[in-house]
């Protein structure tokens, strides 16, 4: 679901993103456009907060309700469980994968950062249906007379599988860092009287904290929005209980308050995690002039059990939920499962996931121009606008969506125009990131020349400016595309009755623990994961 | 030679190969107690690779590394970075981007009990007593190379190895910071190897100064000596600008095309034949010819260069020979193409016989980077 913040599309301070000489006022017209979708972007969040405003005094009293607290401490103990675990895993990947002789090492960076793109609910359906009661293990061990796994829901199910989702957010963010420390900081530690090890432990280490301590939030962050895997894995999150509420009850308004208290634990948590973000960058700004690559540790005779260690990762994130999809798959072909529903759902997907990546390239055009020609405190804020979205649990849109539409425009309440549009509007910021750098690359002086030519401003852009422009808007929009069609909650709860695409089949089939139904979907979105893997991959290396 | 001081740094015979290319290859060195030596040379000639082997930061393939007369590396002996009693100061500086400016200073007296002192006085030698509290990332790169010196410094090593520090300063702070520097170091008596590549931080700092190619050292000795008596052609183009001209040699005295000059040190003075002569700029007197008829011996500008002080002048013959020359200050402003003749100053110069490697083909001076010509010839 929240695989595309993998992307984080830079937050440069609007100053240092123009190329322009002098930042000129934007045209009034573009402004107008580039506030009227700020609006649309601000609206979920909007209308969350002026409910929580009118909010009676009734709605305090759910807030210490038993049943609130008990899944806001679980919440927690999810969070805490999930950072703890991907530090653990994602700290050592990252060393290896950037200071050691590990052999491989190239492989194991792409496949460590794979999980990313693989949507929880996949993930949670897969170890649901290796490991669960019923799963591929049981089916094994049938033989041998076992009927009934253990059950693996719950905090430890959740934990295991959110931490596997999301480690990759800790080897990113640290593997950045140790690329960035000046690695001559080390031989100035040892000159001054420090031997190896206790460099490591006084330096090297010290110096990432900050870096690791942002990626943990980042999984962290992930763990608060999931729903998909939390939900198969039957784990009161806020997540599940916002949608349990929901589902459950006329009174919508448990649901609400549950909502606003996710928003706030997710807003504290970005809050820090920006912090952290910027301790990282400042400490890598000191004296990078002259880089030298890191040196490299001969792992001698851990080297084998340092590769058993990436494979065990890789093993459990990536084979092990492909193997238990392609497992059930054979076997759902084998009972005759119905072929139909897959291919409605993927049409019913793709038809989703095309508009809305129309929808949003066509949205961040004017933001992403106001943005890169034009930097000032109001295209900056414009900018922000179209990440509060993106920044919420899609659960918490989803419902803010759903309310607003019941209240406000009835007459587009479950239609999939509205579906579209929530979509196009939340993923926008994944648009707005490819189309801006691409804008700055270009510069204005293209423009201009076009202009002393005998174009007007608006001509000048379409002819010369948008070409050039053409491969980040269809990577931006491929990575919007794939996005929206790998996510759950807001196609639970937008869509048209009736309306089924990949992501609700395999959430139905799975929570229903059909999971020789859920197999053929589940496969194809583990394809449509190595597109997205695969996007950002070329759009990493077209920004280098 | 009796009772000679222990020398700071004293390196023998060092090589250091990565692969197939010979970084440093066979140097001699030492350094003495107090001095500052300047180790100078183009990128690539192997000075920081010196350093770095005297550190400890890489391992020599032969030679031998002394550090206040106890042997450090080589014949069987390699003693770690941490227990060689060096202190460096990088390029990019190194400081340790998480610890406070004190505590960067203190980071190599965790064992010291008077650690505390010693920071407060390193402190108030780079007059940084009010940032103690600060982050690296809030100092300016001036604060921040003053820092990484104190920090060098308050272990009291037996030498400080400086490796390009002024490299990533603008060029106003790198003035006022060598000063600084040179000063600190002065207070502290103790003795430094400074790396660079800017000849005139090698001159100006410089107690000695060795001049490095293709990793060897072709001269060390005192600023003023490499200037005046240069050891090989390389050194005569690489230090200030000269012009080699070609002179016929006896019993100490050079015949120039200009006429004599006086040669001096032990390998020039026994010169006998075709050598090819260093003359400075500030050799020779550059005169407007009258007008008239272009004389045979007389010289054409073919351009200027202000170099602060002083105006020179490429000036090139009939014959295709081109020189540099400094114009005095009787010398109105000359313009290209315009005709001077020149006249040779009583001067003493070195030479060099015809057969020295690096005298044939002699780049012109006019072609040497620009990085390596001086503000101003140094006298």
């Amino acid at each position: 679901m929240l695989a595309g913040q993998a992307l984080r599309p830079g937050r440069t301070a609007a100053g240092a993103i123009g190329t322009d000489d002098t930042a000129r006022p934007a045209p009034r017209p573009l402004l107008a456009v580039g506030l009227a979708i700020a609006g649309l972007a601000l609206l979920p969040l909007g209308y969350l907060v002026i409910r929580a405003i009118g909010a009676d005094v009734a709605a305090l009293d759910l807030v210490i309700r038993p049943r609130t607290l008990h899944v806001a401490a679980s919440t927690l103990a999810l969070a805490l469980l999930v950072g703890a675990g991907t530090v653990g895993l994602g700290v050592p990947l990252a060393w290896l994968t950037t200071r050691t002789d590990l052999p491989g090492r190239r492989l194991w960076t792409v496949l460590v950062v794979v999980p990313l793109a693989i949507p929880s609910y996949v993930t949670g359906f897969a170890f649901l249906a290796a490991l669960g009661p019923r799963g591929a293990l049981q089916g094994l061990l049938a033989p041998l007379g076992v009927e009934r796994l253990p059950s693996i829901g719950g905090l430890v199910g959740a934990t295991l599988v959110l931490v596997l989702a999301s480690f990759p957010y800790v080897v990113l963010s640290t593997r950045a860092a140790i690329l960035r420390t000046d690695p001559t900081v080390e031989d100035a530690a040892r000159l001054l009287g420090d031997r190896r090890s206790t460099v490591f432990r006084r330096i090297t280490l010290p110096v990432l904290v900050p870096a690791i301590a942002a990626g943990a939030l980042l999984a962290i962050l992930y763990a608060l929005a999931d729903f998909g895997a939390v939900s198969l894995l039957q784990f009161d999150s806020f997540s599940r209980a916002i949608y349990v509420q929901y589902r459950a009850s006329f009174d919508r308004s448990l649901a609400a308050i549950l909502a606003l208290m996710l928003v706030a634990m997710t807003l504290a948590v970005t809050w820090a995690e920006l912090r952290l973000r910027r301790r990282a960058v400042a400490y890598a700004s000191v004296g990078r002039n002259t880089r030298r690559p890191p040196t490299i540790v001969p792992l001698g005779r851990w080297r084998w059990p340092a590769v058993a260690f990436c494979g065990a990762v890789v093993g459990l994130a990536l084979v092990m939920p492909a193997g238990t999809i392609v497992w059930w798959l054979i076997r759902g072909i084998g009972q005759g499962e119905p072929v139909r529903l897959v291919v409605d759902g993927a049409v019913n997907s793709f038809i989703v996931g095309g508009a809305a990546a129309v929808g949003a390239v066509l949205l961040a055009l004017p933001v992403a121009f106001l943005v890169a020609r034009h930097p000032a405190r109001l295209t900056t804020f414009i900018e922000r606008a179209t990440y509060s979205g993106y920044a919420l649990p899609g659960i918490v849109v989803a419902l803010s969506v759903v309310f607003l539409a019941v209240n406000a425009i009835p007459f587009l309440y479950q239609t999939l125009l509205l579906l579209v549009i929530a979509y196009a509007v939340r993923f926008l910021p994944q648009a707005v990131g490819s189309a801006r750098a691409a804008l700055v690359a270009v510069g204005p002086r293209v423009e201009e020349a076009g202009r002393t030519l005998g174009d007007g401003p608006l001509r000048a852009f379409l002819r010369l400016t948008l070409p050039l422009l053409r491969p980040a808007l269809v990577a931006g929009g491929a990575l919007v595309f794939l996005t929206t069609v790998k996510e759950l909650p807001m196609a639970l709860l937008l869509g048209p009755i009736g309306f089924d695409t990949l992501a609700t089949e395999i959430w139905d089939a799975a929570s229903e623990g059909f999971y020789a139904r859920a197999a053929a979907p589940a496969a194809l979105l583990l394809v449509l994961s190595a597109g997205t893997v695969a996007v950002l991959l070329r759009s990493e290396e077209r920004g280098q | 030679m009796n009772m000679a001081p222990v020398p700071a740094v004293r390196v023998r015979g060092l090589r250091r190969k990565y692969g197939e290319v010979v970084a440093v290859d066979g140097v001699d060195l030492e350094v003495h107690p107090a001095e500052m030596l300047t180790v100078l040379g183009p990128s690539g000639c192997g000075k920081t690779t010196a350093l770095r082997l005297i550190a400890g930061l890489e391992t020599p393939d032969e030679g031998t590394v002394e550090i206040g007369g106890r042997r450090v590396a080589g014949a069987g002996v390699a003693v770690p970075p941490e227990r060689r009693r060096v202190g460096m100061v990088f390029q990019d500086f190194a400081l340790f981007p998480h610890l406070s400016v004190r505590d960067n200073i203190g980071y190599g007296l965790r064992r010291d009990p008077d650690r505390e002192v010693r920071v407060g006085e390193m402190l108030d030698l780079i007059d940084l007593a009010d940032a103690a509290g600060r982050l690296p990332f809030e100092l300016s790169g001036g604060m921040q190379q003053r820092v990484a010196l104190a920090r060098a410094l308050a272990p009291r090593p037996d030498v400080v190895l400086l490796d390009e520090p002024f490299s990533n300063l603008d060029a106003a702070l790198r003035t006022q910071l060598r000063g600084d520097v040179r000063e600190i170091l002065r207070a502290a008596g103790t003795a430094s190897v400074f790396v660079t590549h800017d000849q005139d931080e090698a001159l100006t700092l410089g107690d000695r100064m060795a001049v490095m190619v293709r990793g060897r050292v072709e001269q060390c000795a005192p600023p003023e000596v490499v200037y005046g008596e240069p050891a090989t052609p390389f050194v005569a183009t690489f230090v200030g600008i000269a012009n080699l001209v070609p002179a016929e040699c006896r019993a100490g005295i050079a015949a120039t095309r200009f006429g004599r000059v006086r040669l001096i040190g032990s390998r020039s003075a026994p010169l006998e034949g075709r050598a090819l002569v260093v003359l400075r700029p500030e050799h020779l007197d550059l005169l407007e010819a009258p007008d008239g008829p272009a004389d045979p011996g007389s010289w054409r500008v073919l351009r200027r260069r202000f170099a602060g002080t002083e105006i020179l002048y490429e000036v090139a013959a009939a014959d295709g020979e081109r020189l540099w020359v400094e114009a005095g200050p009787g010398v109105r402003r000359l313009r290209v193409g315009d005709t001077v003749t020149l006249r040779l100053r009583d001067v003493e110069t070195v030479a060099f016989s015809s057969g020295h490697p690096g005298t044939t083909g002699v780049v012109p001076v006019a072609d040497t980077p620009a990085e390596t010509e001086p503000a101003g010839p140094v006298r």
